[in-house]
């Protein structure tokens, strides 16, 4: 009987910085793994701990994942001090990951904030894969200062490719910063989104998504149409350990994303 | 027609010892006999052990059978995927309503949903539940108040009811045919009367809990999802919290509570991942890497206890998960009532200025 619990071993193979406390880590799981764009999986140092994080690399590579972790606690600093070549645990993926399929046809606005374009990675590299399938992509991103920005490479050349349009901004620029200066959601006017038939996907921290969701709903995006990634401490991620409850729903098995609709009536969604 | 048969209380206790040999038994014993109120315990039977009746709820909770506070998950890097566990057939004596009632939870958490925890499910399915209807109850006790009768209905494999100078056995599983059918020589088959005799001391028996709880005015299952969500920001989560010491015994001994941590061990070279069972009143149940704690309150700890009891599960399963055993009454050192919070967040459900 297989049990649910048992990591399968992976080989840190390479750990790019992307900013001062954020870093890339590539992984290749000894056993067959793969995972659908917003699925997440549980990260673990043996002997030492585990922390969810989904995969930013293009779900379509089947031999290794990337994770882009930020230096927040006692696991992803141990993971900051790691290297090369250690092994780690995998277990998952879990959750039902971005409904693609409600993506298609329509205008896709993504917004992220910070770290939170890890996620997104993975999501605009699915899209990129299909774009005959979607009318377009519109990014907006946001971090806190220029160094701050994760994928600098990546937003440079996707800015330039066709039907996808990106605008970056920081909290607060340097000498150097050509671009926007302010949170996110002042890059969210006069977006180049038909509201009538656009999905808005947002991921970042909790602070970030609720004004985005604010403003988004302000612009008149419906609530069926804002997909968040919600956040909890999730331990087994198989809605069982009961730690990651929101409402009815355990964001582990029901999300990690939702639609608005889905939780707009549910109380503290945003602590 | 549900098989039913008479034993001799004799015979039972030859049934009793006879299931010791063939299978690791647990049944109910007394410490205390001389206390002002008897606390039965589980514990596993010796071959000398008589078989007590007991006459309510042992102390441990039936999950405890189920789920250890800690124990290992998995390897590091193991090539066998597979669980390892000897499976060895167990009878457990003395599981009451409530028990089954409250395992209903536990069953749904790890025998359904995305995966099938299968240690679970192997240790379930070499179990062996010997029931038994309650003849009394502890101050405590409310399975009414969640429509929970005193004497198991379904859930069992055999069920017992004390009856003259002996007891009523009735099989409620195949199991529990097999078991009577291998033991025959111990049952006969139940007279109308005596099954008509057993309605009679069940009823009666009801009657008496009835009178016990009318007066605390409990908040009923049809309503106490209403109070929750009408209640959710009233003060009673805060009051009720003034004296709690985050002791997590209210959990640990629930059982319906399921909640556990998957963590690391690291012995010498060998790293495994072990399971723990954890408290959603501990300060760190829900913290977050970067210190972020969406219940970072006492009494927003206390509300999310009771809104997944008696919101969530009810969403969820149709069923509150409580089962009226008022063990987490009992163990709390700092006398917090289960009931009497129910009974406030009721009171003070419509009152609340600023309730969505």
């Amino acid at each position: 009987m297989k049990n649910i619990y048992q990591p399968i071993e992976g080989i840190i193979e390479d750990i790019v910085t992307e900013a001062p406390t954020i870093k890339t880590f590539t992984i290749r799981p000894k056993e067959e793994f793969s995972f659908r764009t917003g699925q997440f999986i549980e990260l673990t140092l043996p002997g030492i701990g585990e922390a969810p994080f989904t995969p930013s690399s293009n779900p379509d590579i089947k031999q290794k994942l990337d994770v882009t972790i930020m230096k927040v606690g006692r696991v992803t600093s141990l993971l900051h001090s790691a290297s090369k070549n250690i092994p780690v645990g995998i277990r998952g993926p879990y959750g039902k990951g971005y409904p693609l399929d409600e993506f298609s046809g329509k205008d896709i606005l993504i917004v992220g904030g910070g770290v939170g374009l890890a996620p997104l990675r993975s999501l605009l590299f699915s899209l990129f894969s299909q774009i005959e399938r979607y009318n377009k992509v519109v990014l907006r991103y946001g971090a806190r200062s220029p160094q701050d920005v994760v994928y600098k490479d990546a937003l440079l050349e996707w800015s330039k490719m066709k039907k996808v349009d990106v605008v970056t901004s920081v909290d607060v620029g340097d000498a150097a910063w050509k671009g926007n200066v302010g949170l996110v959601t002042t890059i969210l006017k006069d977006l180049p989104v038909n509201l009538t038939h656009a999905a808005a996907i947002v991921c970042g921290p909790a602070i970030m998504m609720k004004f985005v969701t604010l403003k988004l709903l302000d612009l008149g995006f419906k609530p069926r149409d804002i997909y968040l990634s919600m956040e909890k401490n999730m331990s087994c991620g198989l809605g069982k350990c009961g730690h990651c409850r929101i409402g009815k729903f355990y964001i582990c098995k029901d999300g990690p994303v939702f639609t608005y609709e889905q939780l707009k009536d549910i109380h503290d969604i945003w602590d | 027609m549900p098989s039913i048969y008479f034993t001799e209380s004799s015979q039972l206790e030859n049934f009793f010892n006879q299931l010791k040999k063939e299978f690791r038994v647990f049944a109910p014993v007394v410490k205390d006999p001389q206390a002002k109120v008897v606390d039965y315990y589980c514990q596993q039977a010796l071959p000398e052990t008589p078989l007590i009746y007991n006459a309510y709820r042992v102390v441990e909770p039936l999950k405890s059978f189920f789920t250890f506070p800690f124990e290992k998950a998995g390897d590091y890097f193991s090539v066998d995927k597979d669980i390892s566990e000897i499976a060895e057939k167990t009878v457990l004596f003395g599981v009451k309503s409530c028990d089954i009632a409250g395992h209903k939870i536990q069953d749904f958490v790890f025998l359904e949903g995305v995966e099938v925890d299968n240690l679970y499910k192997l240790r379930r399915e070499n179990s062996i539940f010997i029931s038994s209807d309650c003849t009394d109850f502890k101050e405590v006790c409310h399975c009414l108040a969640w429509e929970i009768l005193p004497h198991p209905t379904v859930g069992f494999d055999l069920n017992l009811s004390p009856l003259n100078h002996g007891y009523l056995v009735e099989a409620g599983s195949i199991k529990g045919e097999e078991l009577i059918h291998k033991h025959k020589a111990n049952f006969i088959p139940a007279k109308e009367t005596q099954i008509s005799a057993r309605k009679v001391k069940r009823d009666n028996f009801i009657d008496r809990l009835r009178r016990h709880l009318l007066p605390q005015n409990l908040v009923p299952r049809d309503r106490v999802q209403k109070v929750m969500k009408e209640a959710y920001n009233a003060d009673t989560w805060k009051e009720f919290m003034l004296t709690c010491v985050e002791c997590g015994g209210c959990n640990f001994i629930c059982d319906t509570c399921h909640c556990f941590l998957l963590g690391d061990q690291k012995k010498g070279a060998l790293n495994s991942k072990v399971r723990v069972w954890d408290s959603c009143l501990y300060a760190g149940y829900a913290r977050v890497a970067g210190g972020a704690n969406p219940i970072n309150t006492r009494a927003k700890r206390l509300r999310n206890r009771f809104m997944k009891k008696f919101d969530f599960f009810i969403d969820n399963l149709g069923l509150p998960a409580c089962c009226g055993c008022g063990r987490c009454i009992e163990v709390c050192p700092a006398k917090i009532d289960i009931r009497e919070v129910l009974k406030d967040a009721d009171k003070k459900a419509n009152l609340v200025i600023g309730n969505q």
